[in-house]
């Protein structure tokens, strides 16, 4: 048994270990590359939403990408019309955003697999179009520019020239430790075992006097707060629209998440890892063999989708299972 | 008057394929206890097959058989190759949870879509084009008024009801229907009394596919062809079958022809952007209202 002091220590080291490593790694890679790491260090908050939904509630959800429009928009709205700080407006689209996902929850426990899959899929689909219904206020397809402007001046004195780039991942840096940090010790608290118990079966769950609906709704509520600050963060690199939260990226979330591993943290941050940069790696291996733009372009999607397939059919508990079962095989045969 | 005529003209010729598309989610659904999210993906994949044979110079009437046969055979190769190995895997920890169980095939089933899609752009290119219709697309000519219905229009409802009749007659008065309808209702008891489960199962993922790459085949002169054209589709044909109830197959047409009013009468009368909300509206109010839909049945747990 862990004591609760022990997780709490344990996490907090392990998310100040992410937070220097996360920080010593963009210190030292070049611009390109530190847009890449603000990409893993955002979207990482993401998956990790996808991961305590759907790998420790059992729900799953395509619309996760909606929610952090809701919390882009949010965020951006603060910013340019109430001349909020950055830091405040982001803090404040989790709230945003939980209340969505309060709403969204409330739909959603009433539904199962195939039935909530649909529905959030339609509102993946649906929410952004409100973009252009609202357009005076949310700014049609074009959206809303905003940015994470620059960094104070103490900063720079502190560390030398920080480029654009490097200030992005500075900003997400702390948010997805802190992102990180929770999601430990709620998966590890009583709400993270009812959760994983009424996943596991829901009548066994009820009949042991949990109460199903409403830690439903709180798993949508601690999902939904997740995904609306990874959105209000990837908006902030430069424009909140409709463009920027595209159904393709709910399912590149939970793409991340299921070959990482659904029920494993440290698979989620393998799973962003990978959605970010394969189509580097891609476009590294296609740059040796020459092949046309036609092809180069489609052929990020088509490798995630052979592996997402891969995965489920030969491994479905993802990366992270793997190796962990190797380490246990290992040490057994020792 | 005329924009009434028009909507109710337009809705109907629409609502026949989403009743096409919700029918094939309800087949599968029902058959193996899957909601397929690639079922468009494929009709995509077959549409494209269908244009490509039209460019070579080939009837329509050929590449139509040719996209149907194709249908079919994704269908099953989408659950000889994914879905049936699945689902022999129950021991896995991940697999044994309840709520997962039909979960992952829905996460299997978006990576089959995310593939059609990328192997699609990488064979023909990301670009729309558009799709040829075997009969005329302009309005009827009424004496000297043009009405808002055309020839296709009345072609896309024959064809649809067709199909609808034979697929009726196939599960009423043959024994591959009987033994489709019977596994639908009790697998195990099926399967004991001799009928090859699996096969059966794999027939309703053909079955299906067919159906779907008809729908696609009737969409889109209307809408183009592209990778991502028919996603909308997917959402309206999911909508008609919930309406439904999952597991009516008439309660799906209906489903199907009540959304394609819905759409058309929100198209005319307000505006196309608000579309996807009028769906979203829709699902809703039904989940909330008769979330086991117009002819579901509730849904009884037992322990």
């Amino acid at each position: 048994m862990f004591s609760i002091k022990r997780i709490w220590t344990k996490s907090l080291f392990v998310s100040l270990l992410f937070l220097l490593g996360l920080f010593a790694l963009g210190k030292t890679v070049g611009a390109y590359n530190q847009s890449q790491l603000a990409s893993v260090a955002t979207l990482f908050i993401g998956v990790l939403s996808v991961t305590l939904l759907t790998g420790a509630s059992g729900q799953i959800s395509l619309g996760q990408g909606a929610i952090m429009a809701v919390g882009g928009y949010a965020a951006a709205l603060l910013v340019l019309n109430l001349g909020l700080s950055m830091w405040l407006a982001f803090i404040l689209a989790i709230v945003i955003a939980a209340v969505a996902g309060l709403l969204l929850g409330l739909a959603a426990a009433r539904l199962t697999g195939p039935y909530l899959a649909g529905t959030t899929l339609v509102i993946a689909l649906a929410i952004p179009t409100l973009a252009n219904r609202f357009e005076s206020t949310l700014g049609g397809d074009v959206g809303l520019s905003v940015d994470v402007g620059n960094p104070p001046a103490w900063l720079g004195k502190l560390l030398g020239e920080i480029g654009i780039e490097q200030w992005q991942l500075f900003v997400a840096i702390p948010f997805s430790a802190l992102a990180l940090f929770s999601v430990i010790n709620l998966s590890r608290s009583r709400t993270g075992r009812v959760w994983r118990a009424i996943r596991d079966n829901e009548v066994a769950a009820s009949l042991h006097g949990l109460n199903v609906a409403r830690n439903k709704v709180i798993a949508f509520v601690c999902a939904s707060g997740l995904a609306g600050l990874a959105g209000a963060l990837y908006g902030f690199r430069g424009i909140v629209g409709p463009s920027v939260y595209p159904i393709d990226l709910s399912l590149a979330l939970l793409t991340g998440a299921v070959i990482g591993g659904l029920r494993s943290i440290t698979g989620a941050l393998v799973g962003t890892v990978f959605i970010v940069f394969l189509p580097d790696l891609i476009g590294k291996v296609t740059g040796v063999f020459k092949v046309s733009e036609q092809v180069s372009n489609y052929l990020p999607a088509l490798v995630s989708g052979v592996l997402l397939l891969l995965t489920i059919v030969i491994n479905p508990a993802g990366i992270a299972a793997a190796t962990s079962q190797i380490a246990k095989h290992r040490h057994r045969t020792k | 008057m005329t924009q009434f005529i028009t909507a109710f003209f337009s809705g109907s010729s629409h609502g026949a394929i989403y009743a096409l598309v919700s029918m094939g989610l309800v087949l599968v659904w029902r058959g193996a206890g899957v909601v397929n999210f690639a079922q468009m993906g494929q009709a995509m994949f077959t549409t494209y097959i269908a244009s490509q044979l039209i460019m070579h110079k080939y009837s329509y009437w050929i590449a139509f058989v040719i996209a149907l046969s194709a249908g079919a055979i994704l269908g099953s190769i989408v659950d000889f190759g994914i879905m049936r190995p699945l689902s022999g895997r129950k021991k896995s920890a991940i697999l044994a949870s309840e709520s997962m169980r039909t979960t992952i095939p829905v996460i299997a089933s978006l990576g089959v879509l995310g593939i059609l899609k990328a192997l699609a752009g990488i064979i023909w290119a990301g670009e729309e084009r558009g799709f040829p219709s075997p009969v005329s697309t302009n309005g009827i000519k009424f004496g000297t008024s043009t009405l808002a219905f055309t020839a296709f229009d009345l072609f896309v409802i024959g064809i649809v009801l067709i199909t609808l009749l034979l697929t009726t007659l196939f599960f009423t008065k043959t024994g591959m229907g009987l033994a489709m309808r019977a596994s639908a209702l009790n697998p195990e008891v099926t399967r004991l009394s001799g009928v090859r489960i699996k096969s059966v199962r794999t027939l309703s993922w053909a079955i299906s596919g067919a159906a779907s790459s008809l729908a696609g085949l009737l969409i889109t002169p209307s809408t183009n062809l592209s990778p991502n054209t028919l996603d909308l589709l997917l959402i309206v044909g999911f909508t008609a079958a919930v309406i439904g109830g999952l597991t009516s197959l008439v309660g799906s047409v209906i489903g199907g022809f009540a959304i394609g009013y819905v759409i058309s009468f929100v198209n005319v009368y307000s505006s196309p952007e608000n579309v996807f909300l009028a769906i979203l509206l829709f699902l809703l109010l039904m989940l909330f209202l008769r979330p086991q839909g117009i002819f579901g049945t509730k849904e009884v747990r037992r322990v």
